[in-house]
């Protein structure tokens, strides 16, 4: 008779553990539930209680996860970063470690802390536990490489291993159109205004070269009628100040221009581009 | 004998479970609420706490709530929460100083200091704290002051030197006159920027006007005519400017003495907390 009450006992015992497991089980749909209906700030709300009642950390990576992932879908990339991290430590296999750290690179690249997002994916492409996770890793420093600007770089990413053909073709096309910074200032260093000119501001070009010219001619007009500090001064204040002015403005137009092509290219990117963005 | 422990073991364990797994109770709620509080995850702990409040009636929750508003500087729904605790409650003095503390930062001046002005009087225990920030925010707010060692009476002596010092710098601020600034550069280029701090700016405004003129008058004295106008314009362009430039050199000489001074003001009504109590709810 005492056998069989023992037996019932630990029955008992085991079932309610049981139907606490159950409580956060249901607990853990329900919030993951509103995170699928888009109801992040609900979902986090719900994930951190299923964390507080979560004594035995059944449900700490899960919870973390999709707690910075609501949080990184409202924009809130340093509160993302830390649940992602807080999933790195709770993570219990390298599966779970490497998607964190993925995630945390990801959201390190939208919030433009790239050289971060950089040294996670680096770091997780030397470990060769994650060997066959390359594509996967090379993928995002191809993205990184976009939100850098560095589309040529990022382009030969991304035709490694036919990783995405199209991703490399529009950085390839990106690149194509940009300008380049250097050549728009030093050109504009032999011939004042041609700077503008590559970049397509002909009007602004034109008005850089006639001050140029004229202030040109007023210092060695003076310097001709041997008015050397008159020339020096003229040289000084007006000369310089259109040459360096026209090289200056020429460096700023390709800028501007590079980074209306990366704006748009961006843009295409977040509401166009099918496959899997940062 | 074996089958009484056993009910008794099932008596015992069973509510102790049934507890724990009910996450939506209302003590768990409120556990929950607190956690989220001390984590300062204040607009959810207000949202956990509200659900509490449907089942328990409890002033130390809508004191809570009210705090949590503050804390997110949402003075409006502060004020109101505050403002629902009655005389009875244990945290009633508490709430006045606080909602002094949301006037003053929702710059509701006119109930401030009747607020204000009813703590001081009512000998509340929080009537010296009241003082303080009023007298603080005297010295933010108001053009006329009451007298120096009375405005000080209710401060702490390390606070006395420093609000002190702010009060000497409210009846006689630093101020450049824009006027003397414009009129000074207009007789001798640059001496207006000197006049309000801006030394580097005012000898090169000296040394350009000086030089473009000198160049003009050469150009003209030997007939060089196109020469000698361009550098009458740049001459006159600088001259204009210097001007022009030392009297906003004033105007923004004045600027930077009030934002210091507000400034200052509000770093240490921030590090005093607006004179509130501190709570031990995270204890």
């Amino acid at each position: 008779m005492i056998f069989v009450n023992k037996k019932i006992l630990v029955i008992i015992l085991i079932a309610i553990a049981n139907l606490h497991s159950q409580t956060l089980k249901d607990q853990f749909s329900y919030a993951n539930e509103l995170f699928n209906e888009g109801k992040y700030f609900d979902a986090i709300t719900e994930f951190k209680r299923l964390q507080f009642f979560d004594s035995e950390n059944q449900f700490s990576f899960q919870s973390n996860i999709l707690i910075g992932k609501s949080y990184k879908a409202g924009a809130k990339f340093d509160d993302a970063i830390k649940y992602f991290t807080l999933a790195e430590i709770s993570s219990r296999n390298d599966e779970e470690y490497f998607n964190s750290n993925i995630l945390k690179a990801r959201t390190n690249i939208l919030r433009r802390t790239n050289h971060q997002a950089e040294r996670i994916l680096n770091e997780l492409l030397v470990d060769t536990k994650f060997k066959s996770k390359e594509n996967e890793i090379k993928y995002w420093l191809g993205w990184n490489l976009i939100f850098l600007d560095e589309w040529k770089k990022a382009s030969k990413i991304f035709l490694e291993n036919n990783l995405d053909t199209t991703l490399s073709n529009l950085c390839i096309s990106v690149d194509d159109k940009m300008y380049s910074v250097n050549f728009a200032k030093y050109s504009s260093y032999v011939i004042p205004g041609f700077g503008q000119f590559y970049t397509g501001e002909y009007v602004s070009g034109l008005l850089s070269l006639s001050w140029n010219v004229f202030a040109g001619y007023l210092t060695v007009n003076s310097f001709i009628e041997d008015r050397v500090f008159d020339g020096i001064i003229t040289a000084n204040f007006l000369s310089m100040r259109f040459y360096s002015g026209n090289t200056q403005n020429a460096e700023k137009f390709a800028l501007q221009k590079n980074l209306e092509i990366s704006n748009k290219a961006l843009n295409y990117l977040q509401f166009q581009f099918k496959g899997e963005k940062p | 004998m074996s089958n009484k422990i056993f009910f008794l073991l099932v008596v015992i364990l069973f509510p102790i479970y049934g507890q724990q797994i009910d996450i939506h109770s209302p003590k768990n709620i409120k556990k929950f609420a607190d956690f989220l509080f001390c984590d300062k995850d204040y607009l959810r702990a207000i949202d956990e706490y509200k659900k509490y409040l449907e089942v328990v009636n409890n002033d130390t929750i809508r004191f809570k709530i009210a705090l949590g508003y503050s804390l997110i500087n949402d003075q409006s729904n502060a004020l109101q929460e505050f403002s629902s605790i009655n005389n009875s409650s244990a945290l009633y003095e508490q709430s006045r100083i606080e909602v002094l503390k949301s006037l003053s930062l929702s710059k509701s001046d006119s109930a401030f200091y009747l607020l204000a002005n009813n703590l001081i009087n009512s000998k509340s225990q929080f009537s010296n704290n009241a003082q303080r920030l009023l007298n603080t925010s005297i010295l933010l707010n108001e053009n006329e002051l009451p007298d120096k060692n009375k405005f000080l009476i209710p401060f702490e002596s390390d606070d006395k030197l420093l609000l002190g010092n702010y009060y000497d710098l409210k009846i006689n601020p630093p101020y450049k006159s824009e006027t003397v600034a414009g009129i000074l550069s207009a007789i001798i280029p640059g001496s207006g920027k000197i006049y309000t701090e801006d030394y580097g700016d005012g000898i090169t405004a000296f040394l350009l006007t000086g030089l473009f003129t000198y160049l003009a008058y050469t150009n003209f004295e030997n007939d060089h005519q196109t020469r000698g106008w361009i550098f009458t314009a740049l001459g006159a362009g600088f001259y204009a400017g210097n001007v022009y430039g030392s009297v906003a050199s004033a105007q923004i000489f004045n600027a930077k003495v009030n934002f210091d001074f507000e400034n200052g003001l509000k770093l240490f009504l921030e590090d005093k907390n607006f004179f509130t109590p501190a709570y031990d709810f995270c204890k």
